[in-house]
């Protein structure tokens, strides 16, 4: 039995929400089909003809860049976008994750929000009395429990608005990137709980941006990009086709000229590169080395002051570095219209070793808009050597840390038979 | 996936549910259906927006009492005075008291599931339910109000001499359908103000252009003899003359009743199809 069937899928945005406002009265009363045509403004296919089945108990990871349509995919099934084409069918009561938390009101008390959020998750009440125990003892919130919620920590609120969502028990369960809140120890119990989801024999679709947990959660994975299914299999051979798409680890990406490049009217993204002083692309970097962060943009429109920004990220999605142009002459200023190169400096000895990307966006502040946001638009390796260069030392250990600086130490000693202790030092210098 | 897993946990009525998506949406008759699972939901609601308005408040729902309470003091003072209306016997203070306390329930109900979409949009863009239980739930939650300031103008009735009559078996099906009315405008507004942010700024003025056009201050008897009529398609009209009949024991007018029972289901049935249409692109218009 299928519990998932999607056939055909596309949805289609009108970009410009702002003029559909003033839609006229009549132009609403028309029937519904002729009403797509009728719209003016630029549209975008956000999803271009999906397909796929599930079957219960399969626990399916949607991996994809930003954008790539996998949220409106999850929105769709959720009941919450109207698809433009194609034909879903679900068998069994769909639960969905799309954040947690929803409907938390501060001023309600711990037991209040639970059953207020249990409610609009679908429970009915006999059910949220059945699990209530339960869900107050996964929450560990205590003698908390009735009273405001706007007096808990951040991580309390967190754990109970999980609490929550991790009890309902539907056939179908969308889930999407919940987990990119909270701490490792949170992070770890959310991924516990949806390992036992799908133990139990439902079916649940995981968004993430996270590699490692769709590849420690799921056995099957849809790759999507551009609207477009395009992988669907194991997950070890989705998630490599993943890391491999577009350039992600060759150290350099370059967008196509005009306005499919990511940005707006007033700016574009041209190409990012992970590059050294002479100018060589690096798809590898040695820790030791000093490399830098390159960004071109394309200014269309002197309009506005311009923040470009350059994020790292590791594997896990967390963000290492974010820096922006602070001390260049065109900080904070208009930039006439023209092509701009900017590269940001990152010290040998800065980083932590792995698989890095990074991230490009452009910002103006007045008004705040953010012209484009790359998310991991290269990746590249960070790679790790022995030595006196290097801030390991001679340490072979695994080190895990994000920032590896080389410091400046000072030891200050106390010893009693001082020249018997440092007398070996020299010559072990000379053996290694 | 093997055998020895726990089984699946579920109520054998959901093991069949099936869901089609597709671009035509649910059909209104299964969505009718669907409201009755998420009753759950529709309390919880109503109640959160119960203890929500009164928690922190000195007076509580003592408020409910004073709304209607504190414009029937003006009205008395300066229409009493000026205007000198034929109430019929009635004291005018009681007379306006009658009229404000169906009318502060309708307004505040309306004003309260008015702004349900455009208030709650996160929860929308997030979470699938029955979008009506919002603006259904926030007038539920005023009727409270309702009971309680009905209850105090009952007392004051007996107070004044009117004793019940078999006619108070009429209260409850007022107050059912004030809710039901309210329910289909709060939920025409609703959807109105989704698209149209207009509807916020215009809302104030129609509210109380309404309240003016509904006998509560003046008597019908105020109004010209041929037009007596035509108020009944006020729906409010007929509620607030209707609830005096059986206050102050005079007759009650069957025709103007049931011409605003008729104009309430073709509120209800606009309201329901306007909502229908719009309720799938919902998310996207808010």
């Amino acid at each position: 039995m299928k519990t998932i069937s999607v056939g055909g899928l596309s949805k289609e945005f009108t970009l410009g929400q702002r003029k559909h406002q003033y839609r006229m009265l009549h132009q609403f009363l028309v029937p519904r089909g002729t009403k797509p045509a009728e719209r003016k403004g630029t549209r975008f296919l956000a999803l271009d003809n999906v397909s796929f089945d599930a079957e219960p108990g399969d626990v399916i990871g949607i991996v994809g860049r930003n954008g790539a349509g996998k949220s409106t995919l999850l929105k769709i099934l959720a009941r919450i976008l109207r698809p433009t084409r194609g034909r879903v069918e679900l068998r069994g009561r769909v639960g969905s994750l799309l954040e947690i938390g929803a409907g938390f009101h501060g001023e309600l008390t711990g037991r209040e929000n639970i059953f207020l959020n249990a409610a609009i998750l679908g429970m009915e009440h006999r059910e949220i009395l059945r699990k209530l125990d339960e869900i107050v003892d996964f929450a560990e919130v205590g003698q908390h429990l009735d009273e405001p919620v706007k007096t808990y920590s951040s991580g309390m609120y967190l754990r109970l608005a999980f609490s929550v969502a991790a009890h309902i028990e539907p056939e179908i369960l969308l889930v999407d990137e919940v987990l990119a809140v909270g701490d490792a120890q949170f992070q770890k119990k959310c991924i516990h709980r949806i390992e036992q989801v799908g133990k139990r024999g439902q079916t649940v679709l995981f968004v993430s941006h996270n590699i490692q947990s769709v590849l420690r959660l799921c056995s099957r994975a849809l790759l999507i990009d551009q609207g477009i299914l395009k992988l669907d299999g194991p997950v070890q051979e989705v998630a490599a086709a993943y890391l491999s798409t577009a350039g992600r680890n060759s150290g350099e990406r370059k967008y196509p000229e005009g306005p499919h490049a990511p940005g707006d009217a007033v700016v574009r993204l041209r190409n990012v590169r992970v590059r050294s002083r002479n100018g060589e692309t690096l798809p590898t970097v040695e820790l030791s080395q000093e490399l830098g962060l390159e960004m071109e943009f394309q200014v269309e429109e002197s309009s506005l002051a311009l923040f470009p920004v350059l994020a790292v990220h590791n594997e896990w999605g967390t963000e290492i570095l974010w820096a922006t142009d602070a001390d260049t002459e065109w900080h904070g200023r208009r930039r006439p219209p023209g092509r701009y190169r900017v590269i940001a400096w990152i010290p040998p000895n800065f980083l932590g070793a792995g698989a890095l990307t990074v991230t490009a966006a452009m910002h103006s502040l007045v008004p705040r808009t953010e012209h484009f946001r790359e998310v991991d638009a290269v990746g590249f390796q960070a790679v790790d050597t022995l030595g006196t260069g290097t801030a390991r030392g001679d340490f072979t250990g695994y080190i895990g840390a994000l920032t590896r600086p080389k410091l400046e130490w000072t030891v200050e000693y106390d010893c009693r038979h001082l020249e018997q202790a440092i007398r070996p030092a020299p010559s072990r210098g000379q053996t290694v | 996936m093997t055998s020895d897993f726990a089984p699946l946990r579920q109520q054998p009525s959901a093991r069949y549910e099936r869901t089609v998506i597709d671009p035509t949406g649910v059909p209104l008759f299964r969505k009718i259906a669907e409201y009755r699972r998420y009753r759950t939901l529709f309390v919880f609601l109503a109640l959160r927006d119960i203890t929500l308005r009164y928690r922190q408040t000195l007076l509580g729902v003592l408020w409910a009492v004073l709304q209607p309470l504190l414009p029937m003091a003006i009205f008395t003072v300066v229409f009493a005075r000026v205007l000198r209306p034929a109430t019929g016997g009635i004291p005018y203070w009681l007379f306006v008291l009658a009229g404000l306390a169906p009318w502060t329930f309708f307004a505040s109900a309306i004003n309260m599931s008015a702004t349900t979409f455009i208030n709650n949009q996160g929860l929308l863009n997030k979470v699938y339910f029955p979008r009506a239980i919002l603006p259904g739930a926030a007038v539920a939650a005023c009727l409270l109000d309702w009971l309680v300031t009905g209850l105090f103008v009952l007392a004051l009735v007996a107070w004044q001499g009117y004793r019940p009559t078999a006619q108070w078996l009429l209260l409850p099906v007022i107050v059912l359908l004030t809710t039901v009315l309210a329910m289909s405008v709060g939920l025409a507004l609703a959807s109105l103000m989704a698209m149209y942010r207009d509807v916020k700024h215009v809302l104030p003025f129609l509210v109380q252009l309404w309240m003016f056009a509904t006998p509560i201050v003046y008597p019908r008897s105020l109004l010209p003899e041929r037009l007596r009529w035509a108020v009944g398609l006020n729906p409010m009209a007929g509620v607030v003359e209707a609830l005096r009949s059986c206050l102050f024991r005079t007759p009650l007018d069957w025709k103007l009743l049931s011409l605003s029972l008729l104009a309430i289901l073709l509120i209800g049935l606009a309201a329901t199809l306007l909502f229908h249409r719009l309720e799938a692109d919902l998310a996207e218009q808010v």
